[in-house]
């Protein structure tokens, strides 16, 4: 896919800067991104583990060995979203194509998913409260531990979570309804305070 | 009722000991009360007795309890869009400028001119509504017409408070908790049993309905440890906030219990003290406990005797209360009238701050000393084996009638007496909350001892503490909290290590079991109440039994009996102790009903306005906000949200759509088609996987090529419909309708999933990863040619149903030459984030053709009048025969739905086939009508109804497809499509519903 003018559905509706109550100063901080590559595979029951090798080369490190965990190497990630099946995040422009060379149609599946997806980070020491006022998932740290992943909904559409460390959250919107999807986080954390990143 | 502000001192006044004041109105006028207070407690320290007119009869009520159990005192707060009815002044905080009102009464709570239905008598009693709407029917007249004016008058004059119609301006707020151990209400054996499972590292949620945790401990007499009981409770909770692994909810109740340990509780956050403007007005949790531990304590209930509703007449906890937490002394001269221990200690405790006691009136004769003493400290006028046998007064009660009883006989002496007083606290025993247990089918026990019904054996992981329990008293609230917090620990599978010494208690030992003696029967001196939010009386359940109304379900719908706002809180029990006694009955033997969620009224907001209101889940698509700027109106197709047309000033919708389907078939416009389902489907098992899903075959799809194709259910009706598109051997994109996305998706990954594992297929939704942009017109190719490189659009190289890769504005595009309008047509698709530059390419190329966007009215009547199927008509109720999709069904292979599709039943004579029709008069054809043969009048049965509907710019007339019997024989029929609910009759031709270009040959040039 082409390089040029991508948009994202936020561009329009950031307001950077604080918002809310701030009395304590803003408790959560909010900035989105849209992803440079991102790709979902899907390997075969019997190709499993010729794909996660394939992939611990691609990015260079292994894949954690109950492959639960998100593998992150300089700008890419690994992330497992289900048995067989990972999304890779990676700076690289065309992935998908290049994965497509590499894993045929029978070691697995590969799927572009860069533009079906924006990436929003809620940081901060509310961000676990804001996330829980409307996401039905525990996210207390011993339930949702740094470095994994939850497939979940917000209003019943789907999202997916990837929780970097403690306060740090990487939330998968998909495109068409990131900007319902900012529209509650920024409408709940304006009760504990939050800043807005300018578009990167 | 003539309440006033006692001297605030220690022991006196403990929730207002601030002493700020706070000025509200009540009835448009200006009072002043204390930060702390409640607006009744306010209401009551400044003399204002009738806060209310009752439900049926229009009586003036008072302040009756001190909690969410009151039946009477129901105001309306706030004004215009955040007027709120029926809201218990017992629980709403006063705050600075808060506005109240009295309802259910005109022109005034204090002067209600609907009183006269006082005058009404037994004509209102229970069943009213049944026996008087059932309206004579005379012969020639419609008589039930003059009834249901009549319903209309009686309903203005009933009810409950009104609403506000504007849109409700407040935001409501959700949170998701999870726990190892919840703990309801914040009474001594609640705060034990959170602060024993949070000692031991559980993950505890403490919520209480109350602003101030500690329940009954707040104003017991009682020391805890050597403190006094409010001074413990305040240390634990304060200990409790301070802890990590605890969550203290004040202000919070937990409404139901359902399964598998979830429970939902409302939080009034507007109601704290330090309220943050940008907080929700309430918020909805949704709470997943592994264990709970309910100690919601008991409800002191009433005893029914004639006047008992009288403004003045209160429960005695609540008497009790009110001096002593808010300093409002409840009356200049107040009585006590009790069946119970618990009667003397609230005299006592009165006494102690100030308040006139003139006498305590106790059914019982034999009354413990330390009890006698209690009351004796008081300085009233000692009454036992006595009754009240009314309250006498009206807006207010002035006095009360009483004799001496006989508890066993319930009979009454002759010697009548009376008492002046301005308030009268009654004590008829308590019954244990245990709403929740019961929402979840746990079934009651009876206590004979307690004479009052407990919760009964767990039915899942909760556990009973405290007066819920059936333990009443301070030492037993405390020991079964802790009891039932290790048994917590236990089901959350978390140690239990014994190493919490109980506290010492130091108080009164009360013996909470009552004197049996629920209704004081004394004929003739007026109406005795039972539920008093819904007026029902003791007469109205002995009227209930005597007409037939024996079960306790059929007495409880006969008389409305508990099913008010509250539920019955003060009046089940009494009301079934009634039942048992008329029909002769133990009170258990007369069985009980089950409490319904939600434990109080709560505002709808708050359990689905996020959802449906302010944070409604739309989905937009990448041309959203070049649509708003075009003057689209937006309108919602299925989650999405998508341009119904683009009106120019002053031009209508439908003067838009035809103006944008006339330029359709006329020259070329763009439709935003990214609302369409997409899925991503790959494996070497793709093709069989999609040949076995579809009815008609996809084995064989050349690579570079698209083809329509039909899902079937299972039972052989149509499912969905739409283009797949085979991009390599093993790689295909399925389209579906926009509403069908999400399952068609849990159809395929069901089959793939369970029906056939064995296939190497990979499904993914890819509907955001792509913008679609459909060119339609006859010059769709020549504005394809001027943007689009890298891909020969000519006819040859690019043939009818050709998927081609290409680059528009050297952004990657995938292009199918597909046509849902009839004309020559192509769906571009792009990475959705590049979908406005591709969608603005597409425009500047479009220009010299006059190119003009369409929304989906436009899209629609191209469709209709070309004869192709929606959702309309794929509606779950036909088949591909009755849609005239017979031939795409195979016969060679199997897919799902193959086997049902044939029954005898789906291809019988009579069914609904597709047709189309025509307006023969010029008339509108409006959606849902009806195809018939007879006049207006007289119609006749229905044939047929319509199903798509438009205005034709190609033909100039009203079009609509339509299903009609046996449709496809009965091209050219003349017929009628009559819809009464708007009152059209508008004569139609039967027609092919391929109306525009039946041969294809626009398409494929």
């Amino acid at each position: 896919m082409s390089e040029t003018r991508r948009v994202s559905p936020l561009a329009a509706i950031l307001k950077p800067g604080t918002h809310g109550h701030l009395v304590h100063g803003p408790a959560v901080h909010l900035s989105t991104r849209l992803c440079r590559s991102l790709v979902q595979v899907q390997s075969w029951p019997d190709t499993n583990a010729k794909v996660q090798n394939l992939l611990a080369a691609h990015i260079g490190t292994p894949l954690s060995k109950d492959h639960q965990a998100v593998v992150t190497k300089g700008g890419s990630h690994i992330i497992p979203t289900g048995p067989g099946r990972y999304w890779i995040e990676s700076d690289q422009p065309g992935l998908d194509t290049t994965l497509r060379g590499q894993i045929t149609s029978d070691m697995g599946a590969v799927t572009g998913l860069t533009h079906s997806r924006v990436v929003v980070t809620v940081k901060g020491e509310k961000a676990a409260w804001l996330l829980a006022t409307g996401i039905g998932i525990d996210f207390a740290e011993h339930a949702f531990p740094a470095g994994s992943v939850r497939l979940t909904h917000h209003h019943e559409i789907g999202l997916t979570i990837n929780r970097v460390d403690a306060q740090t959250f990487e939330l998968y919107a998909f495109t068409s309804y990131a900007r319902g999807l900012w529209h509650w986080l920024t409408e709940a954390a304006s009760e504990v305070g939050y800043e807005v990143a300018a578009a990167s | 009722m003539s309440g006033f502000r006692l001297k605030l001192r220690k022991g006196v006044g403990t929730g207002v000991s601030s002493g700020k004041t706070v000025t509200f109105t009540f009835d448009g006028k200006s009072y002043q009360g204390l930060e702390g207070d409640t607006l009744a407690s306010a209401l009551i320290a400044n003399g204002v007795s009738v806060v209310a007119r009752s439900f049926k009869y229009h009586r003036p009520r008072g302040v009756f309890s001190a909690g969410s159990e009151e039946p009477s005192a129901l105001v309306t707060l706030h004004e215009g869009a955040e007027r709120e009815p029926n809201i218990r002044a017992t629980e709403v905080p006063i705050r600075e400028g808060l506005v109240a009102r009295s309802q259910n009464a005109w022109p005034s709570a204090k002067f209600d001119l609907a009183a006269i239905n006082q005058l009404g008598g037994k004509a209102l009693s229970a069943g009213f509504y049944y026996k008087t709407f059932i309206g004579p029917r005379l012969s020639g007249h419609r008589a039930t017409a003059f009834w249901y004016a009549c319903e209309q008058v009686i309903r203005r004059a009933a009810g409950l408070g009104a609403g506000a119609k504007e849109r409700d301006p407040s935001r409501y707020g959700r949170m998701n908790a999870f726990c190892d151990v919840l703990v309801v209400g914040s009474g001594a054996a609640g705060l034990a049993a959170a602060h024993r499972a949070a000692k031991q590292g559980a993950r505890v949620i403490l919520a209480d309905e109350a602003a101030q945790t500690g329940g009954a401990l707040l104003n017991a007499p009682d020391f805890i440890d050597d403190l006094p009981a409010a001074q413990w409770a305040t240390q634990i909770a304060d200990e409790l906030v301070g802890m990590e692994n605890v969550t203290v909810l004040p202000r919070t109740t937990v409404q139901s219990m359902f399964d598998d340990g979830t429970y939902l509780a409302i939080e009034r956050v507007e109601e704290a003290a330090d309220r943050n403007p940008h907080a929700p007005r309430l918020r909805a949790w949704t709470i997943i406990a592994k264990s709970t531990v309910i100690a919601t304590g008991a409800l002191e209930r009433p005893i029914v005797f004639a006047g008992n509703d009288r403004p003045g007449v209160m429960l005695a906890d609540a008497a009790r209360r009110y001096a002593m937490q808010y300093g409002a002394a409840p009356g200049k001269a107040v009585a006590v009238f009790t069946n119970n221990d618990t009667g003397w200690l609230a005299a006592r405790d009165m006494a102690r701050c100030g308040v006139i006691v003139t006498a305590i009136v106790d059914v019982r004769t034999d009354v413990a000393d330390d009890i006698r003493k209690a009351g004796e400290e008081s300085r009233a006028q000692l009454l036992t084996g006595s009754a009240v046998l009314r309250a006498k007064g009206r807006s207010t009660i002035t006095a009360i009638e009483v004799a001496d009883y006989n508890e066993i006989s319930g009979a009454a002496g002759d010697n009548r007496r009376t008492i002046a007083c301005d308030c009268l606290a009654v004590s008829g025993g308590w019954s244990p909350t245990f709403h929740l247990t019961s929402q979840q089918g746990g079934k009651p026990v009876w206590d004979a001892e307690l004479q009052a019904f407990l919760p009964g054996e767990p039915t899942s992981s909760w556990h009973g503490a405290g007066a819920m329990s059936g333990a009443f008293g301070l030492g037993a609230a405390l020991r079964t909290g802790a009891k039932a917090a290790d048994a917590a620990l236990a089901d959350a599978g978390l140690p239990v290590k014994d190493t919490t010494k109980l506290p010492d208690v130091e108080g009164d030992e009360v013996d909470h079991a009552p004197a049996p003696v629920f209704e004081i029967k004394a004929s003739g001196v007026g109406k005795a109440f039972v539920d008093l939010q819904h007026d029902v009386t003791a007469d109205d359940v002995r009227l209930a039994h005597r007409e037939g109304y024996v079960s306790v379900e059929h007495l409880k719908r006969y008389t409305t009996l508990g099913m008010a706002t509250d539920q019955g809180k003060t009046s089940n029990v009494t009301g079934l102790a009634i039942m048992a006694d008329t029909r002769d009955m133990a009170i258990p033997d007369v069985g009980t009903t089950r409490f319904r969620p939600p434990y109080t009224p709560t505002a709808i907001g708050a359990l689905a306005g996020e959802l449906y209101g302010h944070l409604k889940s739309e989905r937009q698509t990448p041309m959203h906000d070049w649509h708003l700027a075009n003057r689209a109106g937006m309108v919602a197709n299925g989650p999405w949200l998508r341009p119904e047309s683009y009106n120019a000033p002053g031009e209508t919708v439908e003067q838009a759509y035809i103006r944008e389907t006339k330029a359709v078939r006329k020259s070329v416009g763009l439709v935003d088609v990214s609302t369409l389902g997409k899925i991503d489907v790959q494996g070497p098992d793709a093709a069989e996987f999609l040949n076995r899903i579809y009815s008609n075959g996809f084995a064989k799809l050349p690579v570079g090529k698209a083809r329509y194709g039909l899902m079937l259910r299972e039972d052989g009706f149509l499912f969905d419909d739409g283009t797949t598109w085979r991009l390599d051997e093993h790689r295909f994109l399925v389209t579906t309708t926009t509403a069908g996305a999400g399952k068609v998706m849990e159809h395929l990954e069901y089959h793939a999933e369970i029906v056939w594992p064995d296939l190497k297929v990979a499904l993914a939704s890819v509907s955001d990863e792509w913008a679609g942009t459909a060119v339609a017109g006859p010059n769709a190719r020549k504005l394809l040619e001027a943007c689009v490189t890298a891909c020969d659009m000519g006819n040859d190289a690019f043939p009818f149903m050709g998927v081609r890769e290409g680059k528009i504005a050297s952004i990657d595009v995938l292009i199918a030459r597909l046509s849902f309008s009839g004309e020559l047509a192509y769906e571009v698709y792009c990475g959705a984030h590049h979908g406005q530059a591709v969608w603005d390419a597409l425009m500047a190329a479009g220009k010299p053709f006059h190119v003009v966007p369409y929304g989906l009215e436009a899209l629609s009547t191209l469709r209709i009048e070309k004869g192709h199927v929606a959702g309309p008509e794929l509606n779950g109720r036909t088949t591909a025969h009755d849609l005239g999709l017979g031939g795409m069904v195979s016969t060679k292979k199997p897919f799902v739905g193959s086997v049902l599709a044939t029954r005898e039943a789906l291809h019988e004579a009579g069914r609904f086939q597709l047709v189309a029709i025509k307006s023969a008069d010029g008339q509108r054809i409006v959606g849902g009508s009806h195809l018939v043969k007879g006049s207006k009048e007289e119609t006749g049965p229905s044939m047929g109804h319509t199903t798509s509907t438009c205005f034709s710019p190609e033909l100039n007339c009203y079009i609509s497809l339509a299903m009609l019997e046996d449709g496809r024989t009965r091209h050219g029929e003349r017929m009628f499509a009559t819809n009464p609910v708007r009152d059209r009759h508008v004569a139609v031709e039967v027609v092919s519903p391929h109306m525009v270009d039946p041969d294809g040959g626009r398409m494929h040039v």
